[in-house]
């Protein structure tokens, strides 16, 4: 069974000029394990079909299953547990707390998961190569370290889905690519599927499919192979 | 300036409208405040002016001669006058006129409700020519009517007891002063000077309705009602030409008439050589109801401007941590006008003009409620409390005055984060420098061990220092609002109620004619009662005007032992020893403080014009008035009066039929503590009235510092609750960190309103109202739960916030 089924997906907003339709029809499936990388132009609609993913945002129609249960939709509460028990989110801006320190960092969000493991934690700041830097506070690092922390907070409670919106868009590409070799590694070691948002070709070097997305709907879907 | 950069401001402040709306309310609140004790306190001082020495006012006398011990023959009062005038001293001050005047102590006898009659300790003055300390009957009130009385059976009542008994003009009623009873019909209400506070002599406290009397007879009526020959008097009062200032008691270091202050000291002279009797000699400041009137105005007039400007100074803080948010949030949209070349100089203004405008708008609100509902209310609610006409009116220079305070405590509020946002460096801005600020180390430390949602809730809550020390800093203001009132009521009530019900245990003080208390005595064995002689004496103090209290005990105990019927609270020290050379005795702990007087000094008193050294054996604690305790024998042998009060204790049920024939009159300890009681609770609407104040600013101030904390952390809290954060768990974080705001807030408030409230007490202080503040658990802990309860009960607005946020909408913020 796929770990995500998604069927004949619509996001439409109201809009005064009119309706916007930012997702048209969009099908995916998703095995588990695979990297997908969502490319289009701006406007094309891969972060609302990531904000869709997630349960952020709730779908006009169209249906959403993952791991063969339908994904709650405009409930706040049910969505934010299929996103504490399911989803992984790695942002632009890494979004780090800047008061609480690396490890911290990593802590509260399996507090507020309720299944707190220091070692678990600090295993997750090795696999991506802050074993060094668990107690610097986020501002005392550079950007790359940050996005690895914020990868390794996005692991820390063991998610099935890891997403990422232009993960490495605030990077250099040196940064970028060491970003996404840990992240592949990291993905890969705790069998984790992603799926990348990005303006940036060059990660469809990590991924195992690309999916192009322009006004709405899927215009291209390309496995990989590794 | 430009007009379109200051509409962007106001459009941006619009949005923070209920912020907005909380800065605005409590300028507000600090005008309304600043006018209504403004207008209380001129009005006050206005008042006493005009009733002193107005045109049509009472003409109130500048050096008051005292007979305690006795009474002045008609030849011996005329020879005094005469005296004075031939032998006037050396000074600036011409001698206007000198009369005597005889006052007795004495009773009401008015009935009940069941139609029994009962009897009110009451002062009549007989007053023979009636140009200097004239009844007071005002035209424009309705609290007075009449006339003065002319013949030997009229008489004035005053108007707080005829207004308490509802008797009008005409009525007849029934007086005492120790020699049986008689009627008067009642001419006129008025006022006198000596008892516009309407105390019972030597109270700081108001007298209970219907449990005082004051009356003013002629003098031949008065020499009726007593039984004394006709010329008699116990009080020689004299009026210099103009009105002189005089050395005014609330400044010891001070005399503010030397040559007034030199007169009072040559007629006390110039008395011990016309006559034996211990007399005092005082100017205005000595006359108990002038000087605490003064007293209470003064304090009022410089208070208000405290008041005000604590108000402002909360306003003025919360401005401050408004705009230094509004700009963080604007900083994106400063740096690109920057970047575009838009001047530092274009930036400013339009920062400035906001708290002008903010100011504006709450001085206008504050300004008309103060002057249309908080003057007339405060003014009512005085007139109540005193009881005399209060004529008011709007104040404009005070109005202009409390808007100018508030106005330039709002301006310079706005000035640093103005200066600020003008500074801001685009570079910095765009690269998010501004803001990142790396976490204390410290904190870190601290908090390591704690949960990582603990430890970032105490982390977030202390991010901002100055934000934090500024909360607490007003928070810690309005609970000196409320925290002062709290501290005084309940260290009043147990200095009041308390020195009443646990030190006194007497059931009945009865006031005797000299060398008359045999036949009380008597009374008092007749019913099976128990007594103590005591006197009560004004006793001067060496080259001082000021005056204090003596007390001649018959026994002493102190309120642990209770083994005599006024027992005293020892601060240290011991109990005079009987016999001792010099004489031992106890001064309360104001004296101490005034004088500097300690236990083991020996220090000089002046019964009259006679010097006496005397030892401090010990100090007391709770006398609100400067008193000095004596063994009676002693005290005695230096004034030549046996006794001049009786205290009784009578079985319960006892009738006091009879008490009233051989005494001049007498009080029922019950009706001294209900008059506490009723002060107490007529002041109560007031004090909730402050008190609620206090809170509703506190409220405000958590309640903008808060909903700003919680701003600033929209995009961690957003990061939360995208990563799956409950919102059971983020309510959780926030109520600890709310608890933990609170129960900070909560000390520093309680600490502040401590302290506040000893420096604001100790800055009223004076030598006629002494007063001190006890550290209370049940106030204190009152102050630190209501700012947690403020703190906690915000939790559930900062849920509501963090449930409507728009996650998709952050999540753009976050990755674009």
């Amino acid at each position: 069974m796929p770990l995500m089924q998604i069927s004949n997906l619509q996001r439409h907003y109201d809009m005064t000029s009119g309706v916007v339709k930012a997702l048209d029809g969009i099908n995916l499936e998703i095995e588990e394990g695979e990297r997908i990388v969502l490319l289009g132009p701006s406007g094309s609609g891969k972060t609302t079909l990531l904000n869709c993913v997630a349960a952020l945002d709730s779908p006009t129609a169209g249906e959403y299953l993952f791991a063969g249960k339908e994904v709650p939709k405009d409930k706040s509460e049910e969505m934010t547990t299929f996103r504490r028990e399911n989803i992984g989110y790695v942002f632009q801006f890494f979004n780090l707390l800047q008061d609480l320190t690396v490890l911290e960092n990593i802590l509260l969000i399996q507090e507020l998961s309720g299944e707190k493991n220091k070692e678990r934690a600090l295993e997750l700041l090795k696999l991506v190569g802050l074993e060094n830097e668990v107690d610097r506070f986020p501002a005392e690092i550079s950007g790359g370290q940050q996005q690895r922390v914020a990868i390794a907070r996005s692991l820390a409670k063991s998610p099935k889905l890891l997403l990422g919106d232009e993960l490495t868009g605030n990077l250099d590409s040196k940064t970028s690519e060491m970003v996404m070799e840990v992240l592949v590694k990291a993905c890969k070691s705790e069998n984790i599927t992603t799926i990348m948002v990005t303006h940036d070709e060059k990660l469809t070097n990590y991924a195992t499919r690309v999916v192009r997305l322009d006004s709405g709907k899927i215009i291209s879907d390309k496995k990989i192979n590794e | 300036m430009s007009l379109l950069l200051t509409k962007r401001l106001a459009r941006s402040l619009w949005r923070t409208k209920l912020r907005l709306s909380a800065v605005v309310f409590m300028v507000a609140v600090g005008v309304f405040a600043g006018i209504s004790f403004g207008t209380y306190a001129n009005a006050a001082t206005n008042l006493y002016d005009e009733i002193y020495d107005g045109d049509d006012g009472v003409n109130l006398a500048d050096i008051w001669i005292d007979n305690p011990s006795g009474l002045w023959n008609e030849s011996t009062s005329e020879q005094i006058c005469d005296s004075i005038s031939s032998q006037w001293p050396e000074t600036d001050y011409d001698l206007n006129s000198c009369e005597s005047r005889l006052i007795l102590d004495g009773v009401m006898f008015i009935a009940d409700g069941d139609g029994e009659e009962k009897v009110i300790p009451a002062v009549w003055h007989g007053i023979n020519d009636g140009m200097i300390d004239k009844v007071w009957m005002p035209t424009y009130s309705d609290l007075s009517s009449g006339r003065i009385a002319e013949t030997s059976d009229e008489i004035v009542l005053d108007s707080h007891i005829a207004v308490d008994l509802g008797v009008e003009v005409g009525d007849g009623i029934d007086i005492s002063s120790g020699n049986g009873k008689m009627e008067y019909e009642v001419v006129g209400i008025g006022f006198h000077p000596m008892h516009l506070y309407f105390a019972t002599e030597g109270s700081t406290i108001p007298a209970d309705s219907g449990t005082y009397a004051t009356g003013y007879l002629t003098a031949s009526g008065l020499e009726r009602l007593g039984n004394i020959s006709s010329g008699s008097s116990n009080m020689i009062l004299i009026d210099v030409q103009g009105t002189p200032d005089y050395d005014l008691q609330s400044t010891s270091d001070v005399d503010e008439n030397p040559e007034l202050t030199r007169l009072v000291s040559d007629l006390s002279q110039l008395m011990s050589e016309i006559d034996e009797s211990p007399v005092s000699v005082y100017d205005r400041s000595g006359v108990f109801s002038v000087e605490l009137l003064r007293a209470d105005a003064e304090g009022a007039s410089k208070m208000y401007p405290y008041v005000t400007g604590m108000i402002a100074a909360i306003a003025g803080i919360t401005i401050f941590l408004s705009l230094q948010r509004l700009i963080q949030s604007q900083a994106k949209e400063i740096a690109v006008l920057r970047t575009l070349g838009v001047p530092k100089k274009a930036i400013m203004p339009g920062y400035v003009i906001a708290p002008l405008v903010i100011g504006a708008i709450g001085s206008l609100v504050g300004a008309l409620l103060g002057t249309y509902v908080g003057a007339p209310g405060m003014l009512s609610f005085y007139e109540e409390i005193i009881g005399l006409p209060i004529k008011s009116e709007p104040d404009f220079s005070l109005i202009t005055q409390i808007v100018s305070i508030a106005m330039l405590i709002v301006l310079l509020a706005g000035l640093r984060p103005a200066w600020q946002a003008s500074r801001l460096q685009p570079l910095k801005v765009f690269r998010g420098q501004h803001e990142v600020k790396v976490s204390s180390r410290k904190m870190q430390k601290i908090t390591s061990k704690l949960p990582a949602t603990v430890g970032l809730s105490i982390r977030s809550s202390l991010r901002k220092p100055v934000r934090v020390s500024f909360t607490f800093f007003a928070v810690g203001i309005s609970m000196l609002l409320f925290g002062a009132m709290l501290f005084m009521m309940s260290s009043m009530e147990d200095s009041l109620l308390g020195g009443i019900k646990d030190k006194q245990s007497w059931d009945i003080q009865a006031s005797t004619p000299l060398d008359g208390e045999s036949a009380a005595i008597d009374w008092v064995e007749q019913n099976g009662g128990n007594y103590e002689l005591m006197i009560n004496f004004p006793i001067g103090l060496e080259n001082d005007s000021r005056e204090m209290v003596s007390f001649g005990l018959d026994k002493f105990s102190t309120v642990e032992e209770k083994t005599s019927m006024i027992s005293v609270e020892l601060l240290e020290g011991k109990i005079p020893e009987i016999g001792s050379n010099p004489t031992q005795v106890l001064v309360d702990e104001g004296t101490s403080k005034f004088l500097g007087w300690q236990a083991g000094d020996e220090v000089t008193i002046m019964v009259g014009n006679t010097a006496h050294t005397v030892e401090i054996s010990g100090l007391t604690k709770g006398e609100i008035s400067r008193t000095i305790y004596f063994h009676r024998a002693e005290l005695s042998a230096i004034t030549g009066v046996e006794s001049t009060s009786i205290l009784i204790q009578i079985p319960d049920g006892t009738s006091l039929d009879g008490l009233s024939d051989v005494t001049i009159g007498y009080s029922l300890k019950e009706d001294a503590i209900n008059t506490f009681e009723s002060l107490l609770e007529q002041q109560q609407q007031f004090v909730q009235s402050i008190q609620f104040l206090g809170i509703v600013i506190a409220i405000a101030v958590l309640f903008n510092t808060l909903l700003m904390n919680l701003a600033e952390r929209d995009s961690e809290l957003a990061t939360l609750r995208v990563l799956g954060a409950p919102m059971s768990k983020l309510g959780t974080m926030m109520f600890w960190e709310h608890l933990a705001i609170g129960l900070i807030g909560g000390i520093l408030g309680a600490v502040f309103a401590y302290f506040g409230t000893v420096l604001l007490i100790g800055s009223q202080v004076q030598w006629a109202f002494y007063f001190t503040i006890e550290p209370q658990f049940a106030a204190t802990f009152t102050i630190v739960g209501i700012i947690v309860a403020i703190s906690v009960a915000l939790t559930p607005i900062g849920m509501w916030r963090i449930k409507k946020m728009d996650l998709v909408d952050k999540v753009k913020d976050f990755s674009q």
